[in-house]
């Protein structure tokens, strides 16, 4: 196994569920750890979901108490809006370097309070809500994320284009926000490194067939899930455009498979759980699903689809071979398998695509030296046997930055790689 | 010795002096009992606030604090840093909400301040009741007991065995290896089971920290987290019994799976025509120290020329989808294929179940190579003089049948029969499928309910050997990070206490409890709380008739306290 | 109802997700009712019969219990308990002939800050129709 130095810092990179749950065991065993996040919260991909699949538990209640434990875990040191730059050494001395952009509000004096967003001229699409409401160039994404605090996206306000704006500054009383900090750089000693950046959703705009941002009532999977959520752009309430409820609606599964190459192992799990919540909400909405292979493994999980389906659910084997708009309503073409074309008609559309690596995964692994698979994912180094460990002695893979999976793999690999990283068996 | 209580009222910048009117706040309150300073500071989180708070409460000698600010969520741990900074136990001191609770959606400033006034009266008395709580740390032993030596015990013990922590290995059979050993070509990369389990094996026997007793099993485990007392006896068939005694700090169960029986579905033919094989048979026909010395032979001598396999066999009747089948099925493809050129094979399935990056490629060169994909429900297989033939019904209800040499049967993969001893002896529940339940579904995979006590491999539900070895990495991961060699265990501080002399007996608090936290001493007839398991959920203290279980810092008092002023 | 009605609403709510759904509220800037103060304990399971009963006896015009939704309690299984010694207690008040409508057990999840002020306001608009606690009147401790 690795030869480390014992008790060396450990770097997570990616607070999803994944790195969260790493850097909380490591550090329960007294590992100094340090978090590095791209964006300015923690949490991921998860604290997008109202609720969760099999047992639709609520995602917050869930993530909630880790991130209470994790922000004031004395071991962790979380570094938000951080991105790798450099790795150089060998397991158990690791040096990496950091860039932290500057958030240009003071962690330690702002309170969170967020009297500064209202003053603030810019509006601009929220990418936390997939666009479905607007934010303001300073900003937190959504309510309850954390920490709770909020930054200046610099690519929108107006200070960072020239102009001379401090309304935000001047609305905060606290003197929290600091245009003149810096970005940083730091350089941090480490002895193992966990990779833990999550996934990416495939680039629904790739396919045209679909009508996506061009057919009003066409939606992706992602923006559902914000649309059920209650602390998401319309509280959880569904409607169309028209400001109706939707009477009928189609689901449209595996949407880049063909292109990826690969089952993405969750997407029918998280469209049943869309049925569900549809479901709940609207009783007499009629939903249709169009599927090829129904992909739903572990114990748990046909139960679901049962239940699902017993709820009134219709499933349809077929290929779906374009959406378009007919009178008040979306048209949806599809052939089966034996060739029978047919065209159903819906007034909402929910396309379920594909996950993929992130955006950034080539460059990681460039510097990190560690292999990425034919799909673009981070390879382990012996898929049977050492399914956390990569080529490279010291740096770990874990949750959906090795493959598409549900949180249960995803935690279970997070603390996989505690297991490798705490293991002292030689 | 009087008390001395501080009260301190957080302006939070504008955020909570805007509405409500700090002034009559601090007069309302500066002249409640025992109070002995009442005041208000800009901002009490921040780096000046806390010196601030720490210095007054030195200066006035302050015995218990109230602070009025934002939500625990936010600073309660850091007010109580402040205590501990002080000298003052963290746990005399009350933090209220007014900011999000109060402030923040109180619209008329009159009413918020009344609310305040009333919030903080209420900490004020309830703060008088508080006692000071320690943390405790409790001994504890870092050895771990692993049941089960297929491939998921076998990696558990690898990883966790460590100078300073021995591993006890217990496997039923004589051998260690589970099913992998038996399995000539693992997917997706073909290589050999016998030889990854050899190559485990002897890295195990390097190891002079894992003690490996097969032949053997755990007959009692006794105790919680940190300290369990096991009893295993080993029954080698030429030797006298023996019995081991031991403890260790966690047990690991990886005590894998089983076929469901086919012969329970009888239109399949299993156990009554030829040429009817489960997959372990077909894994088995393909071993070099197999029955057929690793060649796929008909009964009558002769190499099939066509084969069927038969996907999700016993599916319905389990309810669940065994996640791996579908893939080995290909492997399968692959053997046949190797051995015997031109073999016709035919798949029977209804869906795919093929998820993750590398799978679906695995599935497109088996399709590519000619096999054939036949989406149907198997009805029934018949015998006759030619051969198997193999009846079939379509989803468009179009009926075929196919004539095959061979058939292989994919029957759905089941809890291992000795789940139940184990749920049993160590008080687990088995999910409604009968595997061994995890604590949390997707939070919590492989620890159970009882701490300390973890479930991985094919124990807790269909795997894949990958996914196995993840979730044995991952109780280790667990373990290595709770169980410190030389570190006590650290306890939760508000736990429940019971009062020997109000409990009568009734273990009302034992049923209760979703930790199994609470036993029965029956010397003295009462219910007592293990400090290592209580989470301190104050359920025992609600169900409790007689008032003797009690919740550390939300006592009965406490909260009456509390109750009676904000009902002012 | 009641001419210059200020009732005493008390509210036990867990702290893993009703508490946390308060606060949400709170940073949402909703308005919840003055009268409904927060008692916040660990679990609703905490939450006894005699709390509630003492509540009661103390003048509460009404009292809230909110806890996780049933399957998410951070302590496993204490909501179904409060859900069980919630529908005793109703029945035991019912005997008492005591009114019912001042009880409410809720579920309210950490994300749900919009729920929780419907709840609260809900609530509070029952308790003002029903009218002071009579037993603030009848009953002095
Ligand atoms: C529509 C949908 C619904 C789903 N529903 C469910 C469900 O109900 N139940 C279930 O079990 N699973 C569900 N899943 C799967 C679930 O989302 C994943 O299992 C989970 O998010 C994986 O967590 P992760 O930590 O690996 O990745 P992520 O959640 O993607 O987190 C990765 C983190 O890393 C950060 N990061 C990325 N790159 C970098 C970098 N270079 N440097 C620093 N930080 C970086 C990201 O900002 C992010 O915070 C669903 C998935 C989808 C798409
Ligand atoms: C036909 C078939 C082919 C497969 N092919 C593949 C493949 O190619 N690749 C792949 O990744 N997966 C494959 N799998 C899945 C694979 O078998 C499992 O992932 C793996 O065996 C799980 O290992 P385990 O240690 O959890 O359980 P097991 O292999 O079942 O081992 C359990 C061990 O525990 C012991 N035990 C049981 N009860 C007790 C007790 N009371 N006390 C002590 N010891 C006990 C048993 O004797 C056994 O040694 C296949 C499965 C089948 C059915
Ligand atoms: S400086 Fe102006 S534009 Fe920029 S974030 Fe502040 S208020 Fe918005
Ligand atoms: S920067 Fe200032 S105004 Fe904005 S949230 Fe922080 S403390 Fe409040
Ligand atoms: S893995 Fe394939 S054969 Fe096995 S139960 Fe699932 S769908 Fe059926
Ligand atoms: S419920 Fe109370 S009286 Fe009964 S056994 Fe438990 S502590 Fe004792
Ligand atoms: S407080 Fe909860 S966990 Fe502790 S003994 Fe009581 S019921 Fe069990
Ligand atoms: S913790 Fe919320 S109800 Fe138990």
């Amino acid at each position: 196994m690795t030869d480390k130095k014992e008790n060396a810092p450990v770097l997570v990179i990616g607070a999803g569920i994944a790195g969260i749950e790493a850097s909380l065991l490591l550090a329960n065993s007294g590992r100094k750890v340090y978090l590095i996040e791209k964006t300015s919260y923690i949490g991921g991909n998860v604290i997008k979901f109202e609720e969760v699949f099999p047992n639709m538990d609520c995602a917050t209640c869930m993530i909630a108490p880790k991130q209470q434990e994790l922000l004031a875990d004395e071991n962790i040191e979380l570094l938000t809006l951080s991105q790798v730059e450099a790795v150089s050494g060998a397991a158990g001395d690791f040096s990496v370097k950091i860039k932290q952009k500057a958030g240009y509000i003071d962690l330690v004096n702002c309170i969170g309070c967020s009297a500064c967003f209202d003053p603030c001229p810019v509006e601009v699409d929220n990418e936390f809500e997939e666009g479905l409401t607007k934010r303001k160039a300073v900003y937190i994404p959504c309510a309850g994320a954390l920490p709770n605090v909020p930054v200046i996206d610099t690519e929108n306000c107006l200070r960072f284009k020239g102009q001379d704006c401090q309304a935000c500054q001047e609305a905060c009383a606290f003197e929290a926000i600091d245009f003149n900090q810096q970005d940083k750089e730091l350089e941090l000693k480490v002895g193992a490194i966990v990779v833990a950046t999550g996934f990416s959703m495939f680039d629904i705009n790739k396919t045209s067939q679909y009508g996506y941002k061009k057919l009003g009532g066409v939606y992706s999977a992602m923006e559902i899930e914000r649309i059920c959520a209650s602390n998401g752009p319309t509280q959880g309430q569904i409607t169309l455009q028209s400001g109706e409820a939707p009477k009928s609606v189609a689901i449209i599964n595996c949407v880049g498979r063909e292109e990826k190459g690969y089952c993405s192992s969750v997407c029918c799990m998280a469209a049943l759980k869309l049925c569900h919540f549809l479901k709940n909400k609207l009783p007499e909405l009629k939903i249709t699903q169009f599927y090829s292979d129904l992909c739903i493994p572990g114990k748990a999980y046909q139960q679901f689809y049962q239940k699902v389906k017993e709820s009134g659910v219709d499933f349809i084997r077929a290929e779906v071979t374009g959406v378009s708009e007919s009178a008040k309503e979306l048209a949806v073409k599809y052939k089966t398998d034996e060739g029978k074309e047919n065209t159903l008609a819906a007034d909402m559309v929910i396309l379920n695509p594909a996950l993929e690596p992130g955006a950034d995964s080539a460059k990681l692994a460039g510097m990190l030296n560690i292999p990425q698979s034919r799909e673009g994912f981070f390879s382990e180094k012996e898929p049977d046997l050492t399914p956390v460990a990569t080529a490279q002695d010291g740096i770990f893979i874990a949750g959906c930055a090795q493959g598409p999976k549900d949180i249960a793999e995803t935690i279970a690999e997070a603390e996989a790689t505690a297991g490798r990283i705490l293991s002292r068996s030689g | 010795m009087a008390k001395r209580l501080g009260v301190y009222v957080c302006e939070c910048g504008t955020n909570i002096a805007d509405k409500v009117d700090i002034d009559k706040v601090l007069a309302a309150v500066s002249a409640l009992k025992d109070v002995e300073v009442a005041d208000r500071y800009k901002l009490l989180c921040s780096g000046d606030g806390q010196g601030y708070l720490k210095q007054s409460i030195t200066e006035n000698g302050l015995t218990h604090l109230v602070v009025a600010a934002c939500s625990p969520k936010q600073h309660e741990t850091t007010f109580m840093k402040v205590c501990e900074q002080a000298g003052l136990n963290p746990y005399l001191f009350q933090l209220v909400n007014i900011r999000e609770q109060c402030a923040w959606v109180t619209p008329d400033g009159e009413e918020a301040t009344d609310k305040a006034i009333r919030q903080i009266r209420a900490a004020i008395s309830r703060v008088h009741y508080h006692t000071a709580l320690e943390k405790k740390g409790m001994e504890c032993n870092p050895d771990v007991l692993v049941i089960g030596g297929g491939i998921a015990g076998i990696k558990a013990s690898q990883i966790l065995a460590a100078p300073d922590r021995k591993v006890y290995l217990v496997e039923k059979t004589a051998s260690l290896g589970g099913k992998t050993k038996r399995f000539s070509k693992l997917f997706v990369n073909m290589e050999s089971g016998p030889g990854l389990i050899a190559g485990e094996i002897e890295r195990l026997q390097k190891s002079k920290n894992i003690e490996v007793l097969t032949e053997s099993e755990a007959e009692q485990i006794l105790g919680f987290l940190g300290n369990f007392e096991v009893k295993v006896v080993s029954k080698a068939e030429d030797k006298e019994d023996k019995e081991q005694n031991f403890n260790v700090g966690a047990v690991v169960l990886a005590t894998g799976f089983e076929l469901f029986d086919a012969k329970g579905l009888p239109q399949y033919g299993y156990g009554t025509l030829d040429d009817v094989y489960t997959s372990l048979d077909f894994e088995e026909m393909n071993l070099a120290d197999g029955p057929t010395q690793g060649k796929v032979l008909l009964k009558n001598g002769q190499p099939p020329k066509s084969a069927a396999i038969i996907h999700c066999v016993g599916r319905a009747e389990k309810g669940y989808c065994s996640k791996v089948c579908c893939l080995y099925s290909f492997k399968f493809d692959r053997m046949l294929q190797s051995q015997l050129p031109g073999v016709k094979i035919a798949h029977f399935y209804s869906d795919l179940c093929i998820p993750g990056k590398a799978n679906q490629k695995f599935y497109e060169d088996t399709r590519e190579s000619g096999v054939e994909f036949v989406r149907s429900a198997v009805t029934e297989i018949a015998g006759g003089d030619k051969g198997l033939t193999v009846k079939y019904e379509t989803e468009t209800g179009a009926k075929g049948d196919l004539a095959v040499d061979m058939v292989i049967l994919l029957p759905a993969m089941e809890t291992s029969s000795d789940a139940r001893k184990f749920a049993e002896m160590l008080n687990i529940p088995q999910d409604d499928k009968g595997f061994l339940a995890e604590e949390h579904q997707l939070l919590s995979p492989v620890a159970s309910a009882v701490e300390g006590v973890f479930v991985i491999g094919c124990a807790r539900g269909p795997q894949s050997i990958a996914e196995s070895i993840v979730q044995a990495e991952a109780a280790a991961g667990k373990i290595l990070s709770a169980l410190v060699p030389g570190r006590k265990l650290e306890l939760e501080v508000k736990t429940s206490q019971i009062l020997e002399s109000f409990c009568t007996g009734c273990k009302t608090c034992i049923e209760v409890c979703p930790y199994g936290a609470i036993t029965f001493d029956e010397d003295r007839r009462i219910s007592v709380v293990n400090e290592v398991l209580c989470h301190g959920c104050g359920n025992c203290a609600a169900a409790c008739p007689s008032g003797a279980a009690r919740l550390k810092h939300f006592t009965f008092p406490q909260i009456y306290q509390e109750l009676k002023e904000v009902l002012r | 109802m009641g001419e210059g009605f200020t009732p005493r609403i008390v509210g036990f709510l867990c702290n893993w997700c009703s508490y946390a759904g308060a606060d949400l509220a709170g940073a949402a800037k909703l308005e919840i009712p003055a009268s409904l103060s927060v008692i916040r304990v660990m679990c609703s399971g905490r939450v006894d019969p005699v709390l509630v009963a003492t509540a009661l006896l103390q003048g509460a015009d009404g009292v809230l219990i909110a806890g996780c939704h049933p399957g998410d309690c951070h302590y496993r299984e204490g909501n179904y308990y409060a859900r069980r010694r919630f529908a005793l207690l109703k029945k035991t008040l019912e005997t008492l002939g005591l009114d019912t409508e001042r009880l409410m057990l809720a579920w309210v999840s950490a994300s749900e800050g919009q729920r929780f002020g419907e709840v609260a306001n809900q609530f509070a608009g029952q308790i003002m129709e029903l009218g002071p606690n009579p037993m603030k009147t009848k009953i002095s401790l």
